[in-house]
């Protein structure tokens, strides 16, 4: 009798919340970067399904998956039985995301960063609404710290090298990064100039365009690892910025997602711009 | 008495055959989904009563009924409009969707969508909420009158060169849709992703409000066709001696599929093959009369497509297929297999 209480006495402790305060929260995430933002926070504990926007961290793919971002679904959403759904403004469709608010989840539609002080904005915003105001002050703390050394250091260099930014999607779908995007935007944190300020957000590659851009630097954002083979980009491979391994090729959440890892999308981009004195040597 | 001398069975049997599927669909439909719903629940919210889940009277009410309804009546209408077209053209293989009615329809949409805070400023500001569906009833029409204008020659419907036509408009409406989506800003893309694939997941009753009134108009008309129609399987000459204006036939059908089809789009985007598939079945088990054929493939093409979509819906939980994808995979591979035992060409 008294060791069948035991046994209840323990399974009461190991399935009691560990806050106490009744039931945790359960979080559905729709973006990448906000999912990133809950791990790096360590509260992933708390999430109940992700969309396809968010693989990484690794972890994210033992989750629910409740689909693109841009077609969330009601019902799929509500059979997770979230308290809290957190996403971004590019979240669709409406009809859907209205109708979840009016079925008691709190859906919380944040501000796409575009400036690393956006980013870190949205780092406290995601705290506030799991109640873990301090834990995301702390992170944002660091991840200031982080960006104003790229910065500082990418002041130093005295320069506004021009890059290409390519996109690199599908097998053959290569598209350049244009004006008014995540990638200009990147760019822009490390004082450097997108080359194709010309065109408006992302557009097939114009392979003769490529040639005449004569970038500095390349960064080339991967969707899936491994995808960009430079041998089928000659133009690409025959630009001198590619030759003096002024190049980088990442991952594109990394690079594009204004999350948690941007110190470390700008360090490894303003890593491979060139110094002052080589940028003068290209432009004249 | 059931069965007729081929073996088919009679209208009054086989519409008690038809309306239960119907029925037993629409029951799968409200009943099923990624959100978990017990009987009893189902059961309150239909009688009035409270339900122990808050949400259960919303899931029901406010999604998977509009949704069901939207559902039906999308597949009623492009079942219809299949089995008009392929009356009009005396041909199976006639599909909204094979003749670029469908993709004439969603690039009217998308044009409105991208280019409604430019060039066609206008028109938005003339039609307000109906700017959709009408600029789709427009596309729609003006693509059924195309292809009808390419095939038919001296008053013959030479069927090659119908589904040729059919693959060229297709071609230029996607080159254009192409061109649309490429100047098309962040925020419209958005809206045309769920153009081209077909969807029934935003479905709401202000989606109802917008369509059914077209969808339904095109339904009611449909019966008026049937006569005519019949008339035109025995040769068009037949249809002027059994006292039937050709040219007003004609008209009518053209009207008819493209305010259905353009409506149907407007409401949940591109889904191909319902017309192809159920007047197909409907002409193998019941004959070929029109009186016959149209009403079983309103019935059908509800049905069926509210069976997709209710499996559309559950086989990935939480996330789901889109319905326009599930349609293709199984129209598909029916399309070969007419054209195989056929060789209508």
């Amino acid at each position: 009798m008294r060791s069948r209480i035991f046994v209840w006495l323990l399974l009461a402790a190991v399935f009691m919340p560990s806050s106490g305060a009744g039931e945790p929260l359960r979080v559905v995430t729709a973006d990448g970067a906000i999912t990133e933002v809950v791990y790096r926070l360590g509260l992933e504990s708390l999430l109940v399904g992700v969309d396809t926007t968010s693989g990484y961290p690794q972890q994210t793919e033992l989750l629910p998956k409740i689909g693109y971002l841009r077609a969330l679904p009601f019902e799929g959403v509500l059979a997770l039985k979230p308290d809290l759904l957190i996403t971004s403004e590019h979240a669709a469709p409406e009809e859907n995301l209205d109708r979840l608010a009016r079925a008691g989840v709190q859906v919380e539609k944040l501000h796409a960063a575009r400036t690393p002080d956006a980013a870190l904005r949205r780092v406290m915003s995601v705290g506030a609404l799991l109640g873990e105001e301090e834990r995301a002050a702390d992170l944002a703390a660091e991840l200031r710290s982080e960006i104003n050394r790229v910065q500082r250091a990418s002041l130093a260099r005295g320069s506004q090298p021009t890059v290409l930014f390519i996109l690199a999607a599908g097998n053959h779908s290569v598209m350049l990064a244009g004006e008014g995007t995540a990638a200009s935007a990147l760019l822009d944190s490390v004082g450097a100039v997108n080359a194709m300020s010309g065109i408006q957000g992302y557009k097939p590659a114009n392979r003769e365009a490529i040639l005449v851009s004569r970038p500095d630097a390349i960064v080339i954002a991967e969707s899936t690892p491994g995808q960009f083979e430079i041998g089928s980009w000659p133009e690409v491979e025959r630009l001198d910025a590619w030759q003096n391994g002024h190049r980088l090729v990442a991952d594109g959440m990394m690079l594009l997602g204004f999350g948690p890892r941007l110190p470390d999308a700008m360090a490894a981009v303003n890593e491979v711009l060139p110094a002052p004195s080589k940028v003068a040597a290209n432009g004249s | 008495m059931v069965r007729d001398a081929a073996g088919r069975l009679g209208f009054a049997p086989s519409l008690v055959v038809a309306l239960s599927a119907a029925a037993v669909v629409a029951l799968v439909s409200i009943t099923s989904g990624a959100y978990p719903l017990g009987l009893t629940d189902i059961l309150s919210v239909i009688t009035g009563r409270e339900a122990s889940d808050p949400v259960a009277s919303m899931v029901l009410l406010e999604v998977r009924m509009p949704r069901f309804l939207l559902g039906f009546l999308v597949g009623a209408v492009l079942a219809v409009s299949g089995a008009l077209l392929q009356g009009l053209f005396r041909n199976p293989l006639a599909d909204p969707g094979l003749i670029g009615v469908s993709a004439g329809a969603s690039l009217a949409a998308i044009a409105v969508i991208v280019l409604g805070n430019t060039w066609l400023g206008g028109w938005l500001a003339m039609t307000g909420e109906w700017a959709l569906p009408i600029a789709a009833f427009l596309g729609g029409s003006g693509t059924v009158l195309l292809a009808w204008r390419i095939a038919n020659r001296s008053g013959q419907t030479a069927v090659a060169t119908l589904l040729l036509a059919g693959i060229a408009i297709n071609a230029v409406a996607g080159a254009a849709t192409g061109l649309l989506t490429f100047y098309a800003t962040d925020e419209e893309l958005r809206s045309l992703t769920f153009w081209t694939m077909g969807s029934l997941g935003h479905a709401d009753w202000n989606d109802l409000l917008v369509g059914a009134p077209f969808m339904l108009l095109a339904l009611l008309a449909a019966p008026w066709l049937a006569r005519p129609l019949d008339a035109f399987l025995l040769g068009e000459s037949v249809v002027g001696h059994l006292g039937y204006r050709t040219d007003t036939v004609k008209r009518a059908a053209i009207l008819v599929v493209g305010l259905g089809v353009g409506a149907a789009v407007a409401v949940s985007g591109l889904i191909g093959f319902v017309g192809l598939v159920v007047p197909h079945l409907v002409r193998q088990l019941l004959g070929a009369s029109h009186r016959v054929v149209l009403p079983f493939s309103a019935l059908a093409g509800g049905t069926l497509l509210v069976a997709a979509d209710s499996l559309a819906r559950v086989v990935v939980t939480p996330a789901e297929l889109p319905i326009g994808l599930m349609m293709a995979l199984i129209g598909g591979p029916f399309f070969l297999a007419i054209l195989l035992r056929t060789k209508v060409i």
